[in-house]
């Protein structure tokens, strides 16, 4: 397939792993962060560590919204979706995720009206042709994804659709890389930055990185040699002493971003003074509520929640795991009492989560080429 | 083209865009066509002058950028 069969060519990977290894300092151990859960994904689809030398270590990043949902949240949009006439949407992988007494799924399975969509736009769908039902649009997402609901809403108020609302969990990227970077736990060399969300938000916000962190970021696509290359860009910039954010998916990605998609953005949305992250704890201005404007749409504001803090389980190590201190396989429950069919944690239910990307690829050899 | 299967991106944790090509645009809406044959409705407000053969990057059924 054209545009895709090019940058899956094992041969041109090796090459360019040849050119990894050419710049990299002996002696010096790397940790480069992929923020992005799809690039998680694809680097243990298809082995992308296995060609790294074992200093260059990969640690996974937290760009996976279904990961970073807390508990709390969950029970909040099982308690609207158990509402009488309520037909609660949501993304497919939000049904799996374990709130403190059970899933949506679970929660489906004894009577509540929860349908998988694949858009928002698909939930409005479903409240324009059962006008009898509330129908409510569990939002998840980082900025890739924000749009999509903001269009969803603009277009619910501009045709009047009364019975349609959105519980809105949107987060964005910038503050936790922040909080990352501030954490004593862990210390990076590099990022590589995301891409799709980088379509909508641009390069532009991740410039402090390099500027008030002193750390490299590439933006990448998703493809092996798409992340291989940005590996390299990113031990490039610290061989020659340069730290800046660069753009490898440039076929794609344009440095300003989507200016149409922020302006809907900023129409629809405020930023939530704080918000929990599951692992990373409470953040500030790192996720997004419905606007003033858009308050009648707000489903929290609709319905009543129980609004309650959950810790997590006590033998859940996602958090370490999101923050990078610990491996997936290094997590107490990881492949026994934790697993995609049974995940206790997060990382375990999304297939961009890292542990269910090394359950089901894998990867657990750790030989790997030496500098 | 299903977020939802196990093996496959979830579509907002993998901040998946997909290519899609359009085949024929009705004024904010465009019917565009995967590479895998699978056909959406997408919005096209946030990207201009979308016409009739370009190439999108579409997220949720949302265009975010021409290719």
């Amino acid at each position: 397939m054209r545009f895709v069969d090019e940058f899956r060519d094992g041969a041109l990977g090796r090459r360019v792993a040849a050119q990894i290894l050419g710049v990299v300092e002996p002696g010096r151990h790397y940790k480069v962060m992929e923020v992005c859960g799809g690039h998680t994904h694809s680097i243990y689809r298809y082995g992308v560590d296995d060609l790294l030398p074992e200093s260059v270590e990969l640690v996974h990043g937290p760009g996976c919204p279904v990961c970073v949902i807390p508990m709390g949240r969950v029970d909040d949009g099982i308690a609207i979706a158990r509402e009488p006439g309520v037909v609660f949407t949501c993304f497919g992988d939000m049904l799996r995720v374990p709130g403190s007494s059970g899933t949506l799924l679970d929660a489906k399975a004894e009577g509540a009206d929860i349908r998988m969509v694949y858009s928002p736009l698909d939930a409005l769908r479903i409240a324009r042709s059962e006008p009898e039902k509330e129908v409510v649009f569990f939002a998840i997402g980082f900025e890739t994804t924000a749009p999509s609901t903001a269009l969803t809403l603009m277009r619910a108020r501009a045709e009047g659709v009364r019975n349609f609302s959105c519980m809105c969990n949107h987060v964005t990227i910038v503050p936790p890389l922040r909080a990352l970077l501030d954490s004593p736990d862990l210390r990076l060399d590099g990022f590589i930055g995301p891409g799709h969300v980088s379509t909508v938000v641009g390069a532009r916000p991740f410039e402090f990185i390099p500027d008030d962190y002193g750390r490299p970021v590439v933006i990448a696509g998703f493809e092996p040699l798409d992340i291989l290359q940005a590996i390299h860009m990113i031990l490039a910039q610290l061989a020659e002493g340069r730290c800046t954010v660069e753009n490898q998916y440039t076929r794609v990605v344009p440095y300003e971003g989507n200016s149409a998609a922020l302006r809907a953005m900023a129409e629809v949305f405020a930023l939530r003074p704080h918000f929990e992250w599951r692992g990373l704890g409470f953040i500030s201005q790192s996720a997004l509520r419905l606007g003033d404007a858009y308050a009648d749409l707000d489903a929290e504001r609709r319905f009543a929640v129980p609004g309650v803090r959950v810790a997590d389980p006590k033998a859940c190590q996602c958090g370490e795991v999101l923050k990078g201190v610990i491996k997936p396989w290094e997590c107490k429950v990881f492949g026994t009492a934790c697993t995609p069919e049974h995940a206790i944690g997060t990382c375990m239910v999304s297939p961009e989560g890292a542990c269910a990307a090394y359950y089901n690829y894998g990867r657990l050899a750790r030989e790997r080429v030496r500098a | 083209m299903s977020g939802c299967d196990p093996y496959e991106h979830c579509i907002t944790c993998g901040d998946v865009g997909v290519e899609m090509r359009v085949v024929r645009v009705d004024d904010e809406l465009a019917v565009c066509e995967a590479l895998d044959g699978d056909v959406r409705t997408v919005e096209i407000a946030l990207v201009d002058g979308v016409g009739e053969g370009d190439r999108l990057l579409v997220h949720a059924d949302v265009a975010l950028v021409r290719l």
